[in-house]
């Protein structure tokens, strides 16, 4: 009991810190790219600009719009917020670093993590006003399209490690790491792509499209409930970071270094990646990006989840 | 399915006011669409937030006084503003200017027309979601322009360069090398925009087939500039009527073939390779002499009635001046390309995506300032 | 024609994310060079030569020839004089630096060069009074020079 007390507060002091390291890394990654300097003058080189930030998200008035719908719109950034925190139960750090090894640890992620596009939907409804709801919209579609192509890609990895535990996947990569096939390439690749859609990050990130819907769901938000819906977003980019390295790049397998660092160093790596796309291309629009998920994605999952069924038999 | 059918399954179309505060309205227009979920189904564009009775306040003002006031028409092509209206009072004064003083207005107003096209190209790409990237790298190029200007003329964005009968100063020492530098360097960063953006495949599915507009909706809209030859009409004020020094030099108009959002981008970029070609001509036959004319407080011309057109970055700008033989010009109509221009987006976006009125909207790059003087 | 067109596809696609990685090596090779903002308050960009800021005036050289007041097109310069001697001695320069729009052509029509535009451009002031400048008092500029953000 005492030891489940400590692994849940030292997780969620390890999701504040690391949502706000992703924070400044994301500006600064952001602002190289840019040719500009990003943050620079809290602390070196801005290292403590998201903690100003967090105080100053703190400090201000919390908006209600007059005609949202309270209790929705009060509970939306909860539910953006709380899944990813759970999905932390069954990410394996190390070789006993887990919180708890499910015997059906994948499958509990992703139950998990698609409760989110629930507290988006909320959030996009409850503030009663036409941009969100658009957004909210948006993200409902996109996020239950994108979910097939994403649990194919992972079943690939599941059929060759036998199991759904995450522990058991992590060993069954100790030779070498899944993305090495093949066939598991092509799954990493569905998978970083529906990756990106589910957690609402450019080119996918049509619910918040800042150009055409000003914010989409979070528009109405200000203060804390804001800074909510920012942890659950970089939170949520962990998690789907955490999970490639350990389906695909062999989880904390790695010589020398101890386990965690390895495999918190290929998880912010992976991360990233997801920035660098970020800040290099244009957004797609709504129907191609269901037009891309149904016709190419699922279509390809498919095909590699029998050509790798069919390797497995051979 | 038949249209009973689609009748009973039929949504509520609901209405959404886009701007007058809206990050992709390109200052302050106000959009006011009736969407069917995320379809289009009517837009009305309603103007007039930014107007400041420009043509009244040249009524009030001397020839030489309304030059600082052309600066804030269209602000991001403040050269070319100034030129307009310079070249159109001097047309009604029936002033000869010096060689020099045409080479300059060509070097200065190319510069701009650079600097203006990047920030279509940056925003248009905003539009799209680009996360600001290549809206920054614009801005880094254009920097380097801003940087010539402040030193040739004083100031980063309201010139105030154009004097009637020349310019203010001449051209400073070592500003030539600084612009040829330039120039090379702007080289090598268009083709870098080729593959950030020109052929992005995400880029291509987002602007390709989008805002269709034909050759003659174009012209009956009497739309201009780089939206009109994106049309595939050949129309560039500086072949067809060759004011200052254009006839003797050499350049392209690009023409694009669908007249869709993406070949109105195209055309800029290509008029930002065309402009770089003019500008080094022009400083390579740059003649010597004094382009400089000592302010003229007051300037009486005869009454008489003038139109003069120029070709500004974002279409053609003309000024038309009846004087009634007085300091103050008795009637000033400023004929504003983005006006022209914003009046045809109701025929194109009809049936599209929310989405792709945004594109449009940056593609067709309108201005504000100019819009609503 | 199924086959076809998925090979066309797939072409389509190999090509596509091609373009893609072009534009990620883009962004990349822009990541090395330096950045090109300044730090602001640290390091100022140096004014141009040509550069025009406040209105400043040479109150020894000014014949008083309402020149600049006449050229103004927002009128925000005012002039007063008085006799003294049989000579026409300056008694007020007035300068609105709310309605400048620092156009410049007061300083290009001066006769003798008294008045002319220095190269102060960090101009906000929290008093609407501080706005109306006497630009004959030697001081005025001071508080814009060494109060500027340190």
């Amino acid at each position: 009991m005492l030891m489940m007390l400590i692994a849940g507060i030292a997780v969620l002091a390890f999701i504040s810190a690391s949502a706000m390291f992703l924070i400044w890394w994301e500006r600064k990654v952001s602002a190289h790219i840019q040719s500009r300097f990003g943050p620079m003058r809290v602390g070196w080189h801005g290292v403590l600009q998201p903690i100003a930030d967090a105080v100053k998200l703190l400090l201000k008035e919390d908006i209600r719009p007059a005609e949202a719908d309270k209790l929705v719109w009060w509970l939306a950034p909860f539910f953006a917020v709380v899944p990813p925190v759970m999905a932390f139960a069954a990410i394996p750090f190390g070789k006993s670093l887990i919180p708890k090894d499910l015997n059906v640890g994948i499958l509990y992620i992703m139950a998990i993590s698609s409760v989110c596009v629930i507290g988006i939907f909320m959030a996009g409804w409850g503030s009663n006003n036409k941009y969100s709801l658009l957004g909210g919209m948006r993200s409902a579609a996109q996020i239950v399209s994108y979910e097939i192509p994403m649990i194919l890609s992972m079943i690939t990895v599941v059929m060759h490690a036998n199991s759904l535990s995450m522990q058991k996947i992590v060993e069954a990569q100790s030779r070498h790491w899944n993305i090495l096939h093949p066939n598991m390439l092509l799954a990493a690749l569905v998978y970083t792509i529906a990756a990106t859609a589910e957690v609402n990050r450019a080119p996918f990130d049509i619910p918040e499209a800042e150009s055409e819907l000003v914010a989409g769901f979070h528009t109405e938000y200000s203060g804390m409930k804001f800074a909510m819906f920012f942890i659950g977003e970089y939170t949520n980019l962990f998690i789907i970071a955490a999970i490639s390295t350990t389906l695909f790049f062999g989880g904390w397998h790695g010589p020398f270094l101890p386990p965690v660092v390895w495999f918190l160093s290929k998880t912010y790596l992976c991360i990233f990646i997801w920035m660098w796309v970020r800040w290099t291309f244009p957004r797609a629009r709504v129907d191609q990006l269901m037009a891309f998920a149904w016709k190419v994605l699922t279509p390809i999952a498919f095909v590699n989840l029998a050509i790798t069924g069919w390797l497995l038999l051979k | 399915m038949n249209t009973s059918q689609t009748k009973d399954i039929c949504t509520e179309e609901f209405l959404i006011n886009m701007g007058p505060q809206h990050p992709s309205t390109h200052g302050v227009l106000s959009l006011e669409l009736k969407l069917d979920g995320e379809m289009i189904r009517d837009c009305t564009a309603h103007i007039g937030y930014l107007h400041r009775s420009m043509e009244k306040l040249a009524e009030n003002r001397t020839y030489t006084q309304f030059i600082p006031y052309t600066d804030r028409l269209d602000y991001v092509a403040s050269m070319n503003n100034n030129m307009g209206y310079v070249m159109a009072v001097e047309k009604l004064l029936n002033l000869e200017i010096s060689d020099r003083a045409k080479y300059i207005r060509v070097i200065a107003a190319e510069l701009n027309r650079i600097a203006s096209h990047l920030i279509a190209i940056g925003t248009f790409a905003q539009d799209l979601g680009a996360f600001a990237t290549p809206l920054f790298y614009c801005f880094r190029e254009r920097e380097k322009i801003i940087d010539i200007f402040d030193q040739i003329c004083g100031n980063r964005l309201t010139y105030n360069y154009m004097r009637i009968g020349g310019v203010q100063f001449d051209l400073p020492k070592g500003i030539d090398e600084k612009i040829k530098k330039f120039i090379k360097y702007m080289r090598s960063k268009v083709d870098d925009y080729d593959w950030l953006l020109t052929y992005n495949t995400i880029f291509l599915a987002r602007s390709k087939h989008i805002g269709l507009l034909p050759k003659d909706l174009a012209i009956n809209y009497s739309v201009s500039g780089p939206n009109l030859r994106a049309s595939g009409v050949k129309w560039d004020l500086r072949k067809d009527e060759p004011y200052l020094v254009y006839e003797k030099l050499e350049f392209d108009i690009p023409v694009g073939e669908n007249g869709d959002s993406w070949d109105r981008y195209k055309v800029r970029l290509e008029e930002i390779r065309q402009s770089l070609k003019i500008v080094e001509q022009a400083l390579g036959a740059l003649p010597e002499g004094d382009p400089t004319v000592k302010i003229g407080r007051i300037h009486k011309p005869s009454p008489s009635e003038i139109y003069l057109r120029t070709e500004n970055p974002r279409g053609e700008l003309g000024f038309f001046i009846i004087s009634d033989g007085s300091a103050y010009p008795y009637r000033l109509k400023i004929r504003s390309p983005s006006f022209s221009n914003l009046a045809v987006l109701p025929e194109l976006v009809k049936g599209l995506k929310i989405a792709d009125i945004v594109c449009i909207l940056g593609s067709l790059d309108i201005l504000m300032g100019e819009t609503d003087r | 024609m199924v086959i076809i067109k998925i090979i066309k596809l797939s072409k389509d696609l190999v090509i596509g994310a091609w373009s893609l990685i072009k534009g990620l090596v883009i962004t990349l090779k822009n990541c090395f060079i330096p950045a090109i903002t300044l730090q602001y308050p640290a390091q100022k960009q140096p004014m141009t030569d040509r550069f025009r800021g406040l209105v400043d005036l040479h109150p020894e050289k000014c014949i008083i020839c309402y020149q600049c007041v006449k050229i103004c097109p927002v009128a925000c310069l005012a002039i007063a004089h008085k006799q003294e001697n049989n000579k026409k001695v300056i008694s007020e320069f007035k300068y609105n630096m709310e309605l400048c729009c620092f156009c410049g052509m007061c300083q290009q029509v001066c006769p003798t060069s008294a008045i002319y535009m220095n190269k102060i451009y960090e101009i906000s002031v929290y008093d609407r009074d501080k706005t109306h400048i006497n630009l004959l008092n030697p001081g005025k500029y001071i508080e814009w020079l060494n109060t500027s953000i340190k």
